[in-house]
């Protein structure tokens, strides 16, 4: 220290930072290490952005290139978030050593400077790294990526200039955030909070009964309350009821720690009356102590899980279903309407190319009708309605039962999607006397979605009665399909090419191929970025809780020392401290999971399948990586626990 | 250290060495210990600064490990014993009362007296009952549910004192218990001491830099450099005499303040 003095200070900060850094290094391993996932993540993002050859994919979608956008941001809103946050507990955990520079006489504005320069070899080796291995493993990605969305081709990628560039702006604005908090809380503390700061805790007092038992019970209301708007808010209302659960579920959550959790934990101690028993004493009463300080990042926590697991789950489940829910949109491959000409040649064709199918054939009729019964409309609606023969539709293959004589069924993949329940009681067809009983609603399509009216299921007599019955004068239009179902996946894909040249004056003639492709390609890109996403949430929220941990493990080690001097061996601490881990970590898992089923059940309205699959299989991976950072903090504090007594 | 003596003792040690340091930079702390302590006896150990006594107090209250020579407490050698035999051994037998209290700030006073307890055969309602024979003992009574923080340094220590006491062990060790106490605090904490000693059968090592403190102690052994260099038996005496003789020798073997300089 004495150099510090005898030299000049500009280069002996220089010094001191870089000793420093290199004394500390295993204490912020993981804040830079962080840094540079951060870092190399934002990179490969940036990469891909730029790419020319997503660019050609994604430009000409402005769906696309605005999902790369919003995605960008929402990544620099984390990195931004998170190192902020990593850097404050930094700041924590040196406040000391902070003060020991003021009290040998430094100035504040040497500590900052000293601080700043530190910060920034730190960000700049940070980025360096986070670069390098972001260029490695970009080529990774893009592989992925062009997996996802159905591209095989290879595409070579070239070390990007402006990804690099753009890279480096964000950062350095890091940086310049990170530093100007430096700079704000060494002139803000006083050199005795510095001193007492490790030594921070709360001290549980008796919550007030009445007051606690309000804010716990509250917390709790707030919560079922955001649960059961969230499964009712597709109305008019949709954006005021989404801002509403979103509100009542955080500040529920952030209740529930500062609060009901640290209630209930205030009853389970009195119970005890002093008998805590070691494995409560390292759980239970640290945990106490640090409700007030926890509570605010514990809500981050949880949120952010929830948040991830939702964008995570969904974007999984569209995926997952990409394939069944063009299905259920498309039962045919191929439909032919009243184009007989054009099915016969396109059969030609897939006979020249050698390719096997089947091909049916189905007659239906066309006709306007009135629907009865629908409790919102006495009048009843009038409607454009598609009647379907159920025999015919059982011999080209489709499993369909053959309603009464005088019974129709409803048929629409949509029904649920558009929050249909019930359409009606009675159908009256145009041109007929007799009115006819409505009596099923079936969640799927009896031809493909495009087909205009909506799909009715009846016998053949029941149809064939109602075109009889009707007047000369009404407009009852006979339909002819033909269709066409590939034996396989190879089939459909040269068949699809074929096809299009027969709708090519048609912009909205879907084949189930085209449909399917065009499927996995948006929600290949939406699964991707939200799994980017998700990565850089968890990776945060996982290291925020490690350093939290860190911190408090640091600070308990005089504890540890007098348990194993008193004769408690390593295996019994960490005991105590392994249910302390749980809690905290297990707490805003399953809460932030709870939250997120929730969400994921409001947004599965979007999708036709049910998601159940794709939404646990995300859940688990995202618990099992979240676990590692348990397993991260459990080992630092065994190596704590151990070296206690030396 | 007759034959006919050894049923009585509880701690017994031969040529008990101490060094720190890697080799070729060694220091010798503890150079050839012979000690032994009967049943119940109220031992003060006293020495100028840095001649070896929490060294000694640590290496017989097994926190840390003697480089060579033999200790044997309660019957058993503690020298071949491991890590994990040791800690138990700790539990069962032995109590603490450190010179900085070390209570654990997250835990009241009752929570910290019981501790360690926890893992004793003691069944609840008989730990009730220690706690508030002891805590009436060490009046500390209505101060149970508060936390460390709120007491004042002699509570804490009588706090410490409690958690020493509470599983009943056989021997207390206690390093410069009343170091950070006022002389009526120490005193009352010292009388405690000398009760509990008659009254529950434990024997207590305590070490001490206050002549006034060891002339509570039926015995007071003085280190120089590492060895014993003399032993003092209160015997029959007073406390006054007692105290008289402890300075006495103090005297010859230099003052602490002249010492530590
Ligand atoms: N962990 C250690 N490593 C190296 N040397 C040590 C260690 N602990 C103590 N010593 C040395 O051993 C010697 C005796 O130390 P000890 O703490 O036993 O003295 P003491 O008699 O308790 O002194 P005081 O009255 O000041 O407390 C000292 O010279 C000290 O420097
Ligand atoms: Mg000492």
């Amino acid at each position: 220290m004495s150099r510090l003095f005898s030299e000049g200070i500009t280069l002996t900060v220089f010094e001191l930072a870089l000793r420093s850094m290199r004394q500390n290094v295993k204490h912020y391993y993981l804040y830079f290490f962080a840094l540079i996932f951060t870092t190399g993540l934002y990179f490969i993002f940036a990469t891909l952005q730029q790419d020319p050859a997503v660019q050609e994919r994604t430009g000409s979608s402005a769906e696309f290139s605005a999902a790369f956008q919003v995605a960008g941001i929402l990544l620099i809103v984390i990195a931004a978030i998170f190192t902020v946050y990593a850097n404050r507990i930094f700041l924590k955990r040196r406040s000391r050593e902070l003060g020991l520079y003021q009290l040998i006489g430094l100035s504040k504005g040497w500590v900052v400077r000293y601080l700043i320069i530190e910060n920034i070899v730190l960000g700049l080796s940070a980025l360096i790294l986070g670069i390098a291995s972001g260029a490695l493993l970009s080529r990774l990605f893009l592989m992925i990526l062009l997996r996802l969305i159905g591209l095989d081709e290879v595409v070579g990628l070239s070390f990007s200039i402006p990804a690099t560039i753009q890279t480096a702006l964000v950062f350095l604005m890091v940086i310049g955030l990170t530093s100007f908090q430096m700079a704000a809380t060494v002139y803000r503390s006083t050199l005795l909070n510095l001193f007492q700061a490790d030594r921070e805790q709360d001290y549980p007092s008796q919550p007030r009964a009445l007051v606690a038992a309000v804010c716990a019970l509250l917390g709790i209301a707030l919560i079922g309350y955001g649960y059961w708007l969230s499964d009712r808010m597709i109305n008019q209302l949709l954006f005021l009821n989404m801002l509403l659960v979103l509100a009542s579920t955080i500040l529920g959550t952030y209740l529930l720690y500062r609060v009901t959790i640290g209630w209930i934990l205030y009853r389970v101690r009195k119970h005890k009356n002093g008998h805590l028993g070691l494995t409560n004493s390292l759980s239970l009463a640290p945990l106490m102590h640090r409700m007030k300080d926890s509570a605010g990042s514990l809500t981050l926590i949880t949120v952010l899980s929830a948040m991830t697991i939702t964008l995570v789950a969904s974007a999984y489940s569209m995926y997952y279903s990409v394939e069944r829910d063009a299905r259920w949109a498309l039962p045919y491959d191929y439909l032919f309407e009243n184009n007989e000409q054009a099915a016969l040649s396109f059969q030609a064709d897939l006979e020249r190319q050698g390719l096997a199918f089947e091909q049916g054939r189905i007659d239906a009729i066309r006709l306007v009708g009135n629907v009865y019964g629908d409790l919102n409309n006495a009048e009843g609606t009038t409607r454009r309605l598609l009647l379907l023969p159920a025999e015919q539709l059982q011999h080209i293959g489709d499993e369909v039962p053959i309603p009464p004589y005088g019974e129709v069924v409803y048929y629409n993949a949509r029904a649920i999607v558009e929050g249909l329940e019930e359409i009606g009681e009675e159908i009256q067809f145009a041109g007929n006397e007799a009115s006819y009983r409505l009596t099923d609603l079936a969640v799927s399509n009896l031809v493909n979605y495009n087909v205009s009216g909506i799909q009715l299921l009846a016998s053949e007599a029941t149809i064939q009665a109602i075109s009889e019955q009707a007047e000369i004068d009404s407009e009852i239009e006979t339909v002819r399909f033909d269709t066409f179902q590939m034996e396989d996946w190879e089939g459909l894909e040269q068949s699809s090419t074929i096809f299009a040249t027969y709708v090519a004056d048609d912009p909205f003639w879907p084949d189930f191929y085209s449909e399917y492709k065009t499927g996995l390609q948006i929600f290949g890109l939406l699964i991707f970025i939200a799994a980017f996403l998700g990565l850089a949430f968890l990776i945060s929220t996982g290291s925020i809780l490690y350093f939290k941990q860190m911190t408090e493990a640091e600070q308990e080690r005089q504890s540890f020392k007098t348990l194993r001097q008193l004769g408690f061996d390593t295996g019994m601490i960490m005991r105590g401290i392994i249910r302390k881990q749980a809690f905290v970590f297990l707490i805003p898992l399953v809460i932030g999971i709870l939250h997120a089923i929730f969400a994921v059940k409001a947004a599965s309205i979007l999708v036709i399948s049910d998601i159940t699959v794709p939404t646990v299989i995300a859940m688990t991976a995202y618990a099992g990586i979240y676990f590692i950072f348990a397993i991260l903090t459990i080992g630092y504090y065994r190596n704590i626990v151990r070296r206690a007594m030396s | 250290m007759t034959e006919t003596k050894s049923r009585d003792t509880v701690l017994q040690t031969r040529n008990l060495q101490k060094s720190y340091g890697t080799k070729g930079n060694t220091q010798q702390v503890l150079k050839g210990i012979d000690l032994h302590v009967a049943r119940q006896e109220f031992v003060g150990i006293m020495g100028p600064s840095g001649s070896g006594k929490t060294t000694l107090l640590n290496v017989l209250a097994t926190i840390d490990r003697a480089t060579d020579g033999s200790i044997t407490m309660e019957g058993s050698d503690i020298s071949g014993l491991k890590d994990k035999e040791l800690a138990a051994f700790r539990r069962n037998h032995l109590g603490f009362i450190f010179q900085d209290y070390n209570l654990l700030d997250t835990l009241t006073v009752k929570e910290n007296i019981l501790l360690p307890v926890s893992l004793n055969k003691m069944s609840k309602r008989a730990a009730e009952k220690e706690f508030h024979e002891i805590a009436g003992v060490l009046g500390i009574e209505e101060l149970a549910n508060k936390y460390p923080h709120e007491i004042s340094g002699g509570q804490k220590q009588r706090t410490a004192a409690g958690r020493a006491l509470i599983h009943l062990p056989s021997i207390i060790f206690a390093d410069e218990p009343t170091g950070a106490l006022d002389s009526k605090s120490a005193s009352s904490l010292l009388g405690t001491m000398e009760d509990i000693n008659r009254k529950r059968d434990v024997t207590i090592i305590m070490v001490t830099h206050d002549p006034v403190a060891s002339s509570y102690c039926n015995r007071v052994v003085f280190l120089k450099d590492g060895k014993v260099y003399s032993e003092l038996y209160r015997g029959d005496k007073t406390r006054q005499a007692f105290f008289k003789e402890i300075m006495d020798v103090q005297a010859v073997l230099g003052g602490d303040h002249v010492d530590s300089l």
